[in-house]
């Protein structure tokens, strides 16, 4: 009786360790994926824009932009939940813990990343290619001020 | 009496001002990112060029430019901290200073070929090694930033020290060449060799270009050409 009891609580130790972790993980997941599917779309922007106006087409760079935005609009706060500067996603987060001290200054860099990024997908609509260049500028820059802030700089 | 010489023959004072010029721009570049971060790869290519013209430079320049005749040795430290030393070029600390501040270039230029910024930018040889190396060494791009936002104003401060403390102005001679040393140290004028000149810069333009662009024949980056995309 006290060995299946002691056993009982082992197991249930055993199970919540292994339970603690996996929504943090979720949500590292799952934001690591919304930025990687942001940076796809952003290259196409790049390459089309940048290095090779001559590939220039419309349709992509808007449906790219577009991309970007909604990524930007998805509400990607949620997946910031407390304790999620620790975990792996895809691989291990490199958010800094100070994100959860510096309320004020995130939600600034978040908004930043959102107003950028539904600019651009404006601005592409219009079709101008120096237009988009300097606005796809801009949205680069939102990502960095984010990144020099919260993203720890070397694994 | 005092004499004047030539101590830094021309193309090392064009290689330095040009790489001051240069570093000051990559940090400039870097910091604001945004679109300026594809000068900031630019002007890394070209940092490239300029320390490898600086190191063949080492080897077959004027005297003063040579490393043997610089190299900071313990022997030539240990000579120098006790008031022995008798040079005209970089003395025994100041080539300490010169070595590190070439090691840390180095090493950002050659960290930086292969990085990466997780927004639109990377380095010109990044398609040659996987993402995971890439962001490992962009970390240690930063990391030696870091050395090398500590070591200019050492090198600053080292060349305010001379001029304030020991009387010596170390940044005339770096732009004319020229020294003012005792008439008994006076040393042959400095000649340069044109075709050692020409070797060195056509290796390091070489260099540079094949980093730049010569690169895409070893590793076409995958084009997203129109016609590639499928209509869905």
């Amino acid at each position: 009786m006290k060995f299946k009891f002691a056993l009982a609580v082992l197991f249930t130790a055993v199970s919540t360790a292994a339970i603690a972790g996996k929504d943090e993980d979720q949500q590292i997941k799952f934001r690591q994926s919304a930025y990687s599917f942001a940076a796809w779309n952003c290259s196409k922007i790049k390459s089309q824009v940048v290095e090779h106006p001559e590939t220039f087409n419309k349709e992509q760079v808007i449906a790219a932009a577009n991309s970007v935005a909604a990524v930007a609009n998805s509400g990607l706060g949620a997946l910031y939940g407390p304790g999620t500067d620790q975990g792996t996603g895809w691989k291990k987060t490199r958010l800094k813990p100070e994100f959860f001290e510096k309320q004020d200054e995130v939600k600034k860099v978040a908004i930043s990343f959102n107003e950028e990024a539904n600019k651009l997908a404006k601005v592409a609509a219009s079709g101008d290619i120096g237009e988009i260049k300097a606005q796809f500028g801009k949205l680069g820059e939102a990502c960095k001020s984010c990144h020099d802030k919260f993203r720890i700089k070397d694994e | 009496m005092s004499v004047t010489i030539q101590v830094w023959d021309l193309p090392l004072r064009l290689f330095h001002w040009l790489l001051a010029l240069s570093v000051l721009s990559a940090v400039v570049t870097g910091e604001l990112g945004g679109n300026l971060i594809d000068w900031h790869g630019r002007i890394g290519v070209l940092i490239l060029g300029l320390l490898v013209f600086r190191i063949i430079w080492g080897f077959v320049g004027t005297t003063h430019a040579r490393f043997a005749n610089f190299f900071p040795t313990p022997a030539r430290i240990a000579a120098y901290l006790k008031g022995q030393w008798q040079g005209h070029g970089h003395n025994p600390l100041g080539a300490l200073s010169v070595i590190a501040l070439l090691g840390v270039l180095a090493a950002l230029v050659g960290t930086g070929l292969f990085a990466n910024d997780d927004i639109a930018f990377h380095g010109p040889l990044f398609n040659l090694i996987d993402k995971s190396l890439s962001d490992k060494l962009s970390g240690l791009h930063a990391l030696s930033f870091d050395a090398l936002i500590v070591l200019i104003p050492l090198h600053l401060a080292a060349i305010i020290f001379y001029a304030r403390v020991k009387k010596h102005n170390l940044v005339v001679p770096m732009l004319t060449g020229k020294k003012v040393v005792p008439k008994g140290q006076s040393i042959a004028a400095l000649s340069v060799g044109i075709r050692r000149l020409l070797v060195a810069l056509t290796i390091s333009g070489v260099v540079a270009w094949g980093v730049s662009s010569g690169v895409q024949y070893l590793a076409p980056a995958q084009a997203t050409s129109v016609a590639a995309m499928p209509s869905w």
